[in-house]
């Protein structure tokens, strides 16, 4: 199993628009490090972030098993029939390969439709050197089990008091839900010049560990504001130099 | 055995994903047709260790498309016999993929199967010697397997038209698999997987009796058993008969006692009043017992309204759930519905009195013939007066009492009256009405009697002298 990576945070803090812009710098790199990225949160768009289109998602599919498992062949075997679904939902791109978790289940019993999916992800992250996870601030499929091996987790901030404070809480519910990580850091997003000592200073009273401070940049905004990839940001963009700062800082992509 | 290969072979290599960068060529997938057969055949039909190929050879087609493919091992052996066919070519999931730089997704005419630029690299050119690796691996590992010839199709049109015949073979043993019956097995699977919130639920799964839950039938627990015997799902010898009726086992007491932590000590498979199996809490429906027609009605997690006693699917679940083992609630997958052994201790469809049309209509196929028109649904009665009604009016059998189908014994009394002196003035006002000219089916609508409760009545008023 390679490295995993999950990025957090609440939404319109930027957590997808940080999570595009590490894989944006890990993929410029020259080593052949392959990535997973995995967009396990229902409400973000990872994909369409880096400029990907996904029509099924793991839940798709799950939920389309759900239905017809009835109807398969008595003695299928349901594990290499939804691995290979799986597998066919997996978005194959230079560099790296994409999995979109989608929609949450619907009724009914899925203890045993999400036992397989455990292994099967399992297995799949195993061929990957790093898996890059974007997940929503409740770590939904942390918390199942379902993505396991967790690395560090880095959860991404605003500049407000009220952010780090979520950040805290993110904290605890990892605690309460017995996640197993090495490290916990904190990225603050769209920080203006002249906050960065009372960031420090907030996040140190809360014992987190800032690992960096991406500064507010024209260029995302821009993008953002038309639906463009930030795939496309340029080298020189202050959010980007930063973003490959704290690659270096966390030693990820070699 | 590896020196003979161009290539590694080793279970090391099971499960490895072939990405599209590293990959040679795709054969059958999502863009191509593709499928795997094995078929037995007799010791002087085959060649051992033969690859014949139909189509272009490996080094013929195009770097990075996806072909269609077929692959069909022949065996030949004193052991081998047409049923063993479909378990041979289930192993080809991981054989075929031990050799390193292969890739092998899904069964049947699903596979997907991807072989690498390294194997390229490596020198091989054609499927002549993969297809030799891959008999070597399952002759060391299924010894029964005397002789083995592999025909590869790469031809689009020779692979549709042997993708045809294959699919009879499949048919054949789906049909096969689906009239296979608890006797004719040796082990069942037990499952726990809902304990974290069911924690004494010990779930059996049996050719007859699929999981409450619906996700886990008897070829499912025997696949998850064998790949992790220790895990959630695990075997059941069957063994000591107790009653076969109502399908208890020793086996399976022992089994419940351990898993439900000494919460039960029996579980019978076929019955819905003596121990009867544990619900989860996952199940797809719920059986409810109604004592005032002492029959038994039906509800799935989709219908939304409440039944004939007054609850909501959702409510009895929760009464019933957790694993606990409820005289009057049970769990049932919607599978069991279709099965032989259907609550065949209590007279399985001719106990039946209620169930949602939704559900009748999704389980028709188990319901015989005679049984269907006679199940009243929502339509025909949402409470237990309208039903009585309908059960008069349809002549159900727990009417006059159920004889089971299983063993032609009477299980059910019938309908009586508990107190005949209760309906002394509606029995009398009735004769006196119609001057003693009486109408068993007038009897039914207007009294809401059986004519075996109306008879009682009236012998309890002959006895009391009321009545010559």
């Amino acid at each position: 199993m390679g490295r995993v990576i999950a990025i957090t945070g609440k939404g319109g803090t930027g957590k997808t628009a940080i999570t595009a812009m590490f894989l944006r710098s890990l993929l410029k790199r020259d080593d052949k490090c392959i990535i997973l990225a995995i967009d396990a949160d229902p409400d973000a768009n990872l994909a369409d972030t880096l400029g990907d289109k996904v029509e099924i998602t793991v839940g798709d599919i799950r939920e389309n098993l759900q239905e017809s498992m009835a109807s398969l062949p008595p003695d299928y075997d349901k594990k290499q029939y939804f691995a290979a679904k799986v597998f066919e939902v997996l978005l194959e791109k230079d560099g790296y390969d994409m999995l979109v978790m989608g929609r949450s289940e619907g009724s009914g019993c899925y203890c045993y439709l999400n036992s397989l999916l455990k292994g099967i992800m399992y297995e799949t992250m195993d061929d990957y050197d790093l898996t890059i996870v974007d997940t929503p601030a409740g770590l939904e499929h942390l918390s199942r089990k379902t993505i396991t091996g967790l690395e560090s987790l880095i959860v991404v901030s605003d500049e407000s008091r009220r952010g780090l404070k979520t950040a805290e809480t993110i904290r605890q519910l990892a605690d309460e839900l017995d996640l197993e990580y090495e490290n916990l850091y904190v990225i603050v997003n769209k920080v203006h010049e002249q906050s960065r000592d009372q960031v420090l200073n907030t996040a140190d009273g809360l014992d987190l560990k800032v690992i960096g401070m991406v500064p507010y940049d024209e260029n995302i905004a821009r993008l953002d504001l038309v639906g463009d990839p930030l795939i496309g940001l340029p080298d020189d963009s202050p959010a980007v130099v930063e973003v490959e700062n704290i690659i270096k800082e966390i030693g990820l992509g070699g | 055995m590896a020196e003979e290969f161009p290539f590694e072979m080793s279970p090391m290599y099971e499960g490895e994903r072939i990405r599209k960068d590293d990959m040679w060529v795709e054969l059958g997938g999502p863009n191509a047709d593709g499928f795997e057969l094995c078929v037995s055949a007799e010791m002087d039909e085959l060649e051992d260790g033969r690859v014949t190929i139909l189509g272009p050879d490996l080094n013929e087609l195009e770097e990075g498309a996806s072909v269609p493919f077929g692959m069909i091992y022949k065996v030949a052996g004193e052991l081998i016999e047409k049923d063993l066919e479909g378990i041979i070519e289930r192993r080809n999931h991981a054989l075929f993929a031990f050799i390193q730089g292969q890739m092998h997704l899904n069964q049947r005419y699903d596979i997907w199967c991807r072989i690498s630029k390294d194997m390229k690299k490596k020198g091989v050119e054609s499927f002549e010697p993969i297809f030799r690796g891959v008999m070597t691996l399952y002759k060391a590992e299924l010894p029964f397997i005397e002789k083995m010839e592999t025909v590869v199709v790469t031809d689009p049109d020779k692979v549709k038209e042997e993708l045809a015949k294959a699919m009879e073979s499949y048919t054949w043993r789906d049909d096969r698999a689906k009239g296979m019956h608890d006797d004719d097995v040796d082990v069942f699977y037990g499952c726990t997987m809902c304990q974290s919130f069911a924690p004494t639920s010990a779930c059996c799964v049996t050719p007859d009796r699929p999981s409450l839950c619906g996700a886990i039938n008897w070829f499912d627990g025997r696949a998850a058993a064998k790949v992790d015997p220790e895990g959630p799902q695990f075997p059941i010898e069957k063994s000591g008969l107790i009653d076969a009726i109502t399908g208890e086992y020793e086996s399976i007491n022992a089994m419940a006692e351990k898993r439900s932590g000494g919460e039960y000590t029996r579980m019978a498979l076929y019955t819905f009043f003596d121990a009867p199996h544990t619900s989860c809490g996952c199940f797809e429906t719920i059986g409810f017992y109604l004592p005032e027609v002492d029959g038994i009605g039906v509800v799935d997690r989709d219908h939304k309204g409440v039944t004939p006693n007054g609850l909501p699917f959702s409510t009895m679940a929760g009464q019933a759930g957790g694993g606990k083992q409820v005289i009057g609630f049970l769990g049932i997958g919607i599978l069991y519905y279709l099965s032989s052994k259907f609550l065949q201790a209590d007279g399985g469809w001719r106990r039946i009195v209620w169930m949602p049309k939704a559900l009748k209509e999704r389980v028709k196929e188990g319901i015989p013939d005679e049984m269907f028109d006679m199940i009243a649904t929502e339509e025909d009665a949402e409470e237990v007066a309208d039903l009585k009604k309908f059960l008069l009016k349809v002549d159900h059998p727990v009417v006059d009492g159920v004889v089971r189908t299983v063993d032609d014994k009477k299980i059910t009394e019938g309908w009586t009256v508990e107190d005949p002196s209760e309906f002394e003035d509606e029995v009398i006002g009735y004769i006196e009405e119609t001057g003693g000219d009486l109408d068993v089916d007038e009897i039914k609508e207007k009294l809401l009697m059986s004519e075996g409760q109306f008879m009682q009545v009236v012998e309890y008023l002959q006895d009391e002298g009321i009545l010559e």
